[in-house]
């Protein structure tokens, strides 16, 4: 806890750190429209590629007669999956589920790319061509209805898949898992006593809770620009140029084989991800259809292919012991989970289960039996808005307890919290308590029982809270190297560039131990540069901040060692460059040594006579190299197994239900974040804004809704898919509490998971009218929950 | 205190130091380079349907009446963009979106939803913010045209680009043009919007990074130094 371990972790005086309204340095290149991300990327002569795309959820094709397509004008190659370019692929992308062949002739679900990939000298021209493809399919049975799926005479969709998912190291000491059953894998873990926990509970309440699938809905639709050179420089060596695909050189390198080297990836800008790591086909096809074209050739998903989860569809059936005080004795998950599509990661499945809510609470006996149904809904890639959401079935349990015994949700979360080391820790959180106290002040939290508070225009009036740990992954290590050169501090990175702005807070970091000021700071984008800032998730700014900081200090010391240098070496210095600036005038650091330098505001200056200093611009003509590998110590989350908490945050709502017309209005929201150390400022505020908003939308408007009969996605665009809008969006009132108790940079730690939720507005609408409504909390749904439609 | 004033007197060469390449002056002149690099008359002739190469669109008719029969010949149109007039050869169906990265290279309208509902590909049409993505090009002859990087190459609106950077109403930056567009379309018709009518003018733009609070307070304090500026 707390970064003891790094240079500077315990300082105090912040100049730059934490700073508000300081415009990032790629601020400009994005508000002017001069970022370029790599589908914008247009080269003479580019083709363009797209697949075939089933029209059935569930499908294998038999034969396909490629021979009017290929007659069609415009069109440049057709491949299908019996072509040994295609067959010799292989993906090393992040998919972290059962390795599949990267294109077949099976479509598990509708939209799925199968067969065939045309390339065309138009989008226009492609299209047209598979409208002319003679395609026979075999259209087989389909689940995308799991609660169907689940049962025993369910048409079983993939018997050739027998695995039951797991996800890092299994547990040596857990028993085995029952083997999988028709298109269920089962994933149960139990811990403590669970029907002695319902012996010792004086009430046991049951409650059937829906967390919806969700889209992850990345701005920038997937996809990538190729295209082949030869560098003179290089000799016969190919140069593969691949935008698009970013942050992937090493995955698109090792399909190719073409060396890391010889993969040059200009735009860094990535748009939104959303921690979205999957690596699409269109992503990947496009050198391997360049090359046989000659060309270069761009493929992109449209919107409506571009529409992945981001979080499973679940049915939970909760049931909890608890005491007449409210501390629970027991709780019994049973989940019935999409498993999604053949290839799917484990990471919204099984994976949520290791660092789940229930690690926090005092209660030692739990038992998580979850299905696992193989389904034909979507793919689930590497998807970063999983594991938080499952700490919403602690939410609802500590609204079933207050409800149950008129007691503060606030006090009954604080009664089965356990303490900040262990389940057997008596002790409060210190982060935790200090949320929930200027939580209370934000809000001016009055707890009320359900349906017992009406607001003056007659509507009910429902509140809520929810709190989680901040995480921080430390997955990551981080080759860190700054420069000084041409009289700047340089921090060369490969980005990428992308959400959170992670370089930023990186740079700040850097500017704040090296002493110049922020502006001065050269930000050097190159993705030949080892240093990214990119880690499990709130890892990229915090960690890599920390590595930087220490990168920092050795590059500070060096320029004030270099600095004396030069000044001793004058007027002997008789250096003259042929073709650059004169070298500038040295520091009047004669003869004294580094201790007795420091830098500030961009000045080296004399401690002992701080009017003797220069711009550090004048330190030396010699360009300096520091360089540093590694990572903060492990955080609390990873070591403490879920059990160790530091930084903690807590999230309100208020909500207005009109009865009559079933309509929620979310009055306000409030956050009140303990993010360790704030980094930089803005970004935290937007994160904490983003994840408000996405609680909003998932809970309020957004679904996937598929025709059973078909298996057919029917709202996958953004017309029929609704996200907020600027109009819809609810205040969101923050506050943040600096504990400075994050093992990262200065103490700091993440947050950017960890208040996504799917229960936060659903427990408060339970609070207004006393009843359970399922999200997205549509008027319609409201109305028949209140037995009013 | 100290300060490049009286620190290190006598020094008189000092380095010049590099800065970012992205700063408001620098992303300016890139938004001026890519209005300049538009040709204001084509001069080749690229077959949409089989890439050949012609040098009139005489020939590349003909070309058409021979070698793809039927199909409808792509024609030029002349557009007024940024303030400057240029020809484009487009088929009747090229959206304006398509035809000002394609045929232009103007990259700051975004591809988002593809169908009028998220706003990434805003421009300024006759003074009103338009979807580029729902706008045919053959449409838009005669009809002044302006883009981001027509805001962002005009000093006029150097505060609102300031104040969306200041503000930091940005995360990922893919939607961040869009936004600034209908900003700037609505400050033309409303120098001192309140911020019900940011909300108002601005909920056809779709981000999903939470940057939604901070446009009305970028907006708000552009306009004042706008107006402050005269």
């Amino acid at each position: 806890m707390a970064d003891l371990a790094g240079v500077n972790g315990q300082r105090e005086e912040f100049r730059v750190v934490g700073k508000p309204n300081l415009p990032g340095v790629l601020s400009y290149a994005m508000a002017t429209g001069m970022a370029k991300f790599g589908l914008d990327h247009v080269l003479p002569g580019m083709l363009h590629a797209k697949f075939l795309r089933s029209p059935y959820a569930h499908a294998r094709i038999i034969s396909v007669d490629t021979s009017k397509a290929r007659a069609l004008d415009g069109v440049v190659d057709i491949l299908t999956w019996e072509d040994e370019d295609i067959k010799n692929l292989v993906s090393y992308g992040e998919h972290w589920g059962p390795v599949r062949a990267w294109l077949d002739n099976t479509a598990d679900q509708e939209g799925a790319e199968v067969g065939v990939i045309v390339v065309a000298e138009s989008e226009d021209i492609c299209e047209e061509a598979l409208r002319l493809l003679d395609v026979k399919w075999e259209v087989l049975p389909h689940v995308v209805n799991i609660m169907e799926g689940r049962k025993e005479d369910a048409f079983v969709i993939r018997p050739y898949d027998r695995h039951t998912p797991t996800f890092g190291r299994p547990d040596p000491n857990a028993p085995p898992q029952p083997p999988k059953k028709g298109n269920v894998a089962y994933s149960n873990v139990c811990w403590g006593d669970i029907e002695e926990g319902f012996k010792q509970a004086d009430y046991i309440a049951e409650v059937k809770m829906y967390i919806p699938a969700f889209a992850s809905h990345f701005p920038n639709p997937p996809g990538s620009v190729a295209w082949w050179t030869k560098d003179p420089y290089k000799g016969d060596a190919e140069i593969l140029h691949i935008e698009g695909a970013v942050r992937e050189r090493i995955p698109i390198s090792k399909m190719y084989n073409v060396p890391l080297e010889n993969v040059v990836q200009e735009s860094l800008f990535m748009g939104g991800k959303y921690c979205d790591w999957g690596l699409r086909r269109a992503q990947e096809i496009t050198p391997l259809l360049a090359k046989r074209t000659g060309r270069p050739v761009r493929c992109v998903n449209t919107r409506e292919e571009t529409f992945d989860f981001a979080m499973k569809q679940r049915f939970v059936h909760l049931r909890v012991g608890f005491t007449k005080e409210g501390l629970i004795t027991a709780i019994d998950d049973h989940s019935v989970v999409d498993g999604g599509v053949y290839g799917s990661s484990s990471f919204g499945t099984v994976g949520d289960q290791k660092h789940g809510p229930y690690n926090s609470v005092k209660c030692k006996n739990i038992r998580q039996c979850w299905e696992i149904v193989d389904s034909n809904r979507g793919m689930m890639y590497v998807s970063g808005q999983h594991s938080p959401f499952n700490w919403d079935c602690i939410t609802v349990v500590n609204q079933l307890i207050a409800e149950k015994l008129g007691k503060d949700v606030i006090e009954v979360a604080r009664l089965n919290l356990h303490g900040p080391t262990a389940k057997d820790d008596p002790n409060p959180v210190p982060s935790f308590e200090r949320c929930v106290e200027a939580g209370k002040k934000l809000m001016n939290w009055q707890w009320h029982p359900a349906r017992t508070k009406r607001l003056p225009d007659g509507r009910w009036h429902g509140m809520s809270f929810r709190y989680q740990i901040c995480p921080r992954h430390s997955v990551s290590g981080y080759m860190c190297k700054l420069e000084y050169r041409d009289g700047a501090v340089v921090l060369p990175t490969q980005g990428p560039v992308f959400g959170a702005y992670m370089v930023e807070a990186v740079a700040m970091v850097v500017a704040e131990e090296v002493g110049i000021n922020y502006e001065d700071l050269k930000i050097l984008y190159d993705y030949r540069e080892p240093f990214s800032p990119v880690g499990g998730g709130s890892d990229g700014s915090t960690a890599s901040a920390w590595a930087m900081k220490e990168c920092a200090n050795i590059l500070k010391r060096e320029i004030l060692k270099a600095a004396i240098e030069y000044a001793d070496s004058m007027p002997n210095f008789a250096f003259m460059p042929l073709q650059s600036n004169p070298p500038p005038e040295p520091g009047p650091f004669k003869g004294l040594k580094p201790e007795d330098l420091d830098i500030k505001d961009s000045m080296i200056y004399v401690k002992a006579d701080p009017s003797k200093a220069v711009h550090i611009s004048r330190a030396t003509p010699k360009p300096l190299v520091a360089t540093y590998m590694g990572r903060p110590p492990l955080s609390s989350w990873l070591t403490g197994g879920g059990h160790v908490f530091d930084c903690m945050n807590t999230l309100y709502c208020e909500v207005a239900v009109d009865e009559e017309t079933g309509e929620v209005e979310i009055l306000r929201f409030g956050a009140v974040v303990d993010p360790g150390k704030i980094l930089r400022r803005t970004s935290l505020e937007s994160q904490v804004d983003q994840a408000m908003f996405f609680s909003q939308g998932c809970q309020l408007f957004e679904d996937y809704v598929f025709d059973e009969r078909t298996g057919v996605r029917l709202n996958a665009n953004m017309i029929d898919y609704k996200k907020p809008t600027m109009k819809d969006v609810p205040l969101v009132e923050r506050d943040f509490i600096e504990s400075r108790n994050g093992n990262a940079a200065y103490g700091a730690t993440g947050i950017s998971h960890s208040m996504a939720n799917t229960h936060l507005v659903i427990t408060a609408i339970y609070n207004a009218i006393g009843v359970w409504v399922d999200p997205p909390a549509t008027p319609d749904k409201v109305l028949k929950a209140l037995g009013k439609a | 205190m100290i300060n490049e004033e009286n620190a290190g007197k006598g020094a008189v060469n000092a380095v010049p130091v590099a800065k970012s390449p992205f700063t408001h002056a620098s992303t300016s002149a890139q938004a001026a380079a890519a209005i300049g690099a538009i040709p204001p008359v084509l001069t080749e002739f690229n077959c949409p349907l089989c890439n050949k190469l012609y040098y009139s669109i005489g020939d590349l008719t003909k070309h058409y009446e021979e070698c793809h029969p039927g199909r409808v010949v792509p024609r030029i149109v002349v557009l007024h963009i940024n303030g400057k007039d240029c020809e484009v050869l487009v088929e009747p169906h090229w959206t304006l979106k398509r035809t000002l990265q394609f045929r232009l290279g103007l990259t700051g309208a975004k591809h988002m939803c593809d169908r009028g509902v998220c706003g990434s590909c805003t421009v300024i049409i006759d003074g009103r913010p338009v979807l580029s993505c729902t706008t045919l090009t053959v449409e838009c002859e005669g009809k002044s045209i302006t883009t981001v990087e027509g805001i962002a190459a005009d000093p006029k609106w150097k505060p609102l680009i300031d104040a969306y950077c200041r503000w930091d109403a940005m995360q990922c930056g893919y939607c961040t043009p869009g936004f600034v567009v209908s900003a700037k379309a609505l400050l033309d018709r409303n120098p001192h919007p309140t911020e019900e009518e940011i909300k108002e003018a601005l909920s056809g733009n779709i981000c999903i990074c939470g940057t939604y609070p901070r446009h009305a307070q970028a907006i708000m304090e552009a306009a004042l130094k706008m107006s402050a500026e005269g």
